[in-house]
């Protein structure tokens, strides 16, 4: 069977990529030194697959066909079509993992979850841009989750704890021996295209900070579904933390760095989960 | 109440560069090509942000005004102004 080795958190934004060389050199450091430590520790693991959960930006659907949850089950996918990550990260194709990510969409089915299914997609830079600052091999095949984060309504966060324990169901039924990493990307708080835009709620971030790191998933679910509706939108982003944390087994993560980044919009946080045994 | 043709159109826009180009040299013309009611034309042709932004997802409204050339911090003022610190427009 495949075994889970890996479960990590990292922010990303448009800005990260568009201003990486002319941002504040500290600035940058720090950003980089979160992106590093992830890079470090997903090396570590020695994974043969990472399964990225991630939202689209209007780059795969619009509103005349969104989906919930896409999973992507090609042989590979689209790099960033967004002029912006073309320059920093100019992969047009991405190596996908057919088998896995058919099988997850295949145990998905059998236990009443209905995702969309893509035989390729474009991996904007939601995936993009942890990837190129992870410093992802480039023949590691990405097995991509799109969570719908951007339009309401979305996915209760309930049902993306249900989501993260269906994904490690997947990876541990999987027959071949796979060492498989999971990444959720996106978030902390951030407001884009609203009246508050700019605006970084340390205080959700903080306390998001402390319900992951505690791990209770029902302390966590009720919080979240409480205060989203509160902060900036792009705080739902936090979906894709919610399904990294609980297919980690909701056992708490290690923060490794947050910080308010109003250079580039975010609050932006980087963890790795404490990856529990499957009871 | 998301209007669906602004939406297009901003979808588009994002996702077909000759038709970017097109619009900034000719919005009207590619405007008719969308069933856009005559009082939200008028706001697109003004970059009203108050009167557009009830209409379309956050993020397609900030794509849109980056192809429309207008600088993020003067775009991020304008939201400011609308109504700074009391709550979202979209979600």
């Amino acid at each position: 069977m495949a075994n889970l080795v890996g479960a990590f958190a990292a922010s990303h934004g448009p800005i990260i990529a568009r201003d990486w060389e002319t941002m504040a050199k500290d600035h940058r450091n720090r950003l980089a030194a979160g992106f590093d430590e992830i890079g470090r520790r997903l090396k570590a693991c020695r994974p043969d697959l990472l399964v990225v959960i991630s939202p689209d930006h209007w780059v795969n659907f619009f509103i005349s066909n969104l989906p919930a949850v896409c999973i992507g089950i090609g042989e590979e996918h689209d790099g960033p079509p967004e002029p912006f990550m073309q320059k920093v990260f100019p992969r047009e194709r991405l190596k996908g993992h057919t088998a896995f990510g058919r099988h997850l969409l295949e145990t998905a089915l059998e236990h009443d979850f209905e995702p969309a299914l893509s035989h390729r997609l474009k991996l904007d830079h939601g995936t993009c841009i942890p990837l190129w600052r992870i410093g992802v091999d480039t023949e590691l095949p990405i097995v991509p989750i799109i969570v719908n984060d951007l339009e309401e309504p979305m996915p209760s966060i309930r049902r993306c704890l249900a989501w993260g324990r269906l994904l490690r169901q997947a990876i541990e039924s999987y027959p071949e021996p796979l060492r498989v990493a999971v990444l959720g990307t996106g978030g902390l708080s951030h407001s884009i295209g609203e009246p508050t835009m700019g605006w970084i709620d340390e205080e959700f971030d903080h306390a998001c900070i402390r319900h992951f790191t505690d791990g209770e998933e029902a302390r966590l679910a009720a919080f979240l579904t409480e205060a989203l509706p509160r902060t900036g939108n792009g705080a739902h982003e936090i979906r894709d933390w919610v399904v990294a944390h609980a297919a980690a087994g909701s056992k708490g993560f290690e923060l490794i760095d947050y910080f308010p980044s109003p250079q580039t919009l975010v609050g932006a946080g980087f963890a790795a989960w404490r990856v529990a045994a499957t009871p | 109440m998301t209007d669906y043709w602004v939406s297009k159109l901003f979808f588009d826009l994002q996702h077909d560069r000759k038709l970017a180009a097109e619009y900034r040299a000719n919005m009207p013309a590619v405007l008719e090509r969308y069933a856009i009611k005559p009082e939200i034309r008028k706001a697109l042709i003004e970059d009203d942000v108050g009167k557009i932004a009830p209409l379309v997802n956050a993020y397609l409204l900030r794509f849109y005004f980056q192809i429309r050339g207008i600088p993020e911090s003067e775009f991020i003022a304008r939201l400011h102004a609308l109504q700074a610190g009391k709550g979202k427009v979209d979600g």
